[in-house]
């Protein structure tokens, strides 16, 4: 059964505007501390003074540009190393159980690491990101080589097509839907790892101004960048949606 | 130019000598195939049949050059078979179209593989898409085409560079029974026109006698020809004579060549 347009847009919609409904009386009839936990109409008060602010959009810009760095070449580099352990069996046999036992240790717990490193600036953020990004492109692609129709291997063979035509007309196009499945978690985690990466030491970005403001007791501002950074997840995810489409038009469900 | 003129009449015989072949398996070694001797004529239209597991599908990879044999020579037009010869069509069960390409373009999938792509490809994809009766569906999806319409791409493709020898490994077992049937004529039909040498392994004995000019019966452990039928046949072919008496008597005798097989395995 299809869902009418109406019904997938509006039925979250208005969840939305009743959690928030009911959100906004309780923080009138006093049930929530108005210190501790802002009403909806005080975030969005702050939320609008806060983007009259440069060092608002300052911060933005930072964390952004981490973040899009760190997708950028964690993902490069996730496909690139997933091409080769995909494609070479003893590249896989030498990296990937690094790869593997890599993956299932928790990746954040590298940030002070990283800034000793790399210092306060963007880099440590941006690998961080990179880092974060880097693990489910990997593991996807792999498994998206693997999962190569076998009978398309042997048709392929029996036409006679050498390495690389295999791997740019089957390897690559069979392998892409899943691979792009990996890029688009790691497009939602590079922004986590800007953030933990500002959260652990840097001088600007929101990850930095949510703590400052937190410190400020600034709690409604606060709120209004933690939401405004979901936002920014919502439309990168969006995003790299509308390029999945257009790269893979042949994924039906 | 006419579809008839651009697919040209081109049989390539087809001699095996001696051939034999063991799979090296984690449980031992597994011999598949004894001793095959088999010539068949350039043109003619042979069934592989026996149980399965027999060795079919090794023997029609052994002649398509996509696996390799202990023993004996095998020649395909005076040739050893090896991968990515233009002479030799290969068809599978499954019709493994790439989704990301539509119809035209998995037709033209051949010629890219082998850089034969020229000015005349364009109007040999049309012929081809007019001979497998899809010539309104170029530039639709493969997946978006019943499981049918994907075998006669997969047909079209395997003619592409215009072989001299058609293998088909149980090409339409896949489909129900009136596609089946449906096809199996065209496919009959066109070798009978174009004179190719096919040979189609299929587990079902009226499909073989209906299309073959010859059947090949193989038992099984180790797989051995246990029976060579000719099918005299009329041609063209034709679904009704699937009720006549000569039908049934060559069906019979491939049964019995099939079940003595199988007591010889026993
Ligand atoms: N690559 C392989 N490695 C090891 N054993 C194999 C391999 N391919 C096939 N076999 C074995 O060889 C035997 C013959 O296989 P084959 O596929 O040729 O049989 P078949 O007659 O085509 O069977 P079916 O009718 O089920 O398709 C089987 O026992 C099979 O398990
Ligand atoms: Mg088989």
């Amino acid at each position: 059964m299809t869902q009418s347009l109406w019904y997938r847009i509006g039925l979250p919609v208005g969840v939305f505007v009743i959690f928030v409904a009911i959100w906004q009386i309780l923080s009138v009839t006093g049930t929530l501390n108005p210190v501790t936990f802002p009403s909806p109409l005080e975030i969005t008060i702050a939320f609008g003074e806060l983007v009259t602010r440069g060092y608002f959009w300052d911060a933005t810009r930072i964390t952004l540009l981490e973040t899009l760095l760190g997708f950028i070449i964690g993902a490069a580099l996730g496909l690139v190393i997933g091409a080769l352990t995909g494609t070479f069996r003893t590249f896989r046999t030498a990296f990937y159980p690094f790869v593997v036992a890599f993956q299932n240790t928790p990746r954040v717990a590298l940030a002070p690491i990283f800034l000793t490193w790399f210092g306060f600036g963007i880099t440590s953020k941006v690998v961080m990101a990179a880092v974060i990004c880097f693990f489910p492109v990997v593991i996807n692609t792999v498994a998206g080589i693997a999962g190569v129709d076998e009978n398309a291997k042997t048709l392929f063979r029996s036409l006679g097509a050498s390495k690389a035509q295999t791997f740019f007309r089957l390897t690559l196009p069979g392998a892409s839907a899943m691979a792009f499945a990996g890029i688009k978690t790691a497009l939602t985690l590079a922004l986590l790892g800007a953030i933990v990466g500002e959260f652990v030491g840097a001088s600007e970005g929101l990850g930095v101004l949510i703590k400052e403001l937190n410190f400020q007791l600034e709690v409604a501002m606060g709120f209004a960048v933690v939401i405004f950074l979901a936002v920014i997840g919502l439309v990168l995810y969006g995003l790299i949606e509308l390029l999945e489409k257009r790269l893979i038009t042949w994924a039906r469900d | 130019m006419t579809q008839k003129d651009s697919i040209a009449v081109t049989g390539e015989a087809i001699t095996l000598t001696g051939v034999s072949k063991t799979y090296m398996t984690a449980s031992g070694a597994l011999p598949v195939l004894r001793d095959i001797d088999l010539h068949i004529e350039a043109g003619q239209f042979v069934s592989f049949v026996g149980p399965s597991g027999c060795g079919k599908s090794t023997l029609l990879n052994i002649i398509a050059g996509l696996v390799s044999y202990d023993t004996g020579t095998v020649t395909v037009g005076g040739q050893p078979p090896r991968e990515g010869r233009d002479d030799i069509g290969f068809m599978l069960q499954k019709s493994v179209l790439m989704p990301w390409l539509n119809v035209s373009k998995n037709i033209e999938l051949p010629f890219i593989i082998a850089r034969r792509r020229g000015a005349d490809t364009a109007q040999r994809v049309t012929d081809l898409l007019e001979l497998v009766g899809l010539s309104d569906y170029a530039t639709m999806n493969s997946w978006e085409l019943s499981g049918g319409m994907q075998q006669r791409v997969a047909l079209a493709r395997a003619l592409a560079l215009d072989p001299g020898v058609m293998l088909m490994d149980e090409p339409f077992s896949a489909l129900d029974e009136f596609k089946r049937e449906h096809l199996n004529i065209e496919v009959a039909h066109m070798s009978e026109r174009f004179g190719k040498t096919t040979i189609l392994v299929t587990h079902s004995i009226s499909e073989a006698v209906l299309m073959s000019d010859r059947i090949i019966a193989l038992g099984a452990n180790p797989g051995r020809m246990v029976g060579d039928i000719t099918v005299d046949l009329e041609r063209p072919r034709r679904p009704e004579m699937i009720g006549s008496d000569r039908f049934q008597q060559i069906s019979n005798e491939v049964r019995a060549a099939l079940s003595q097989g199988m007591e010889e395995s026993q």
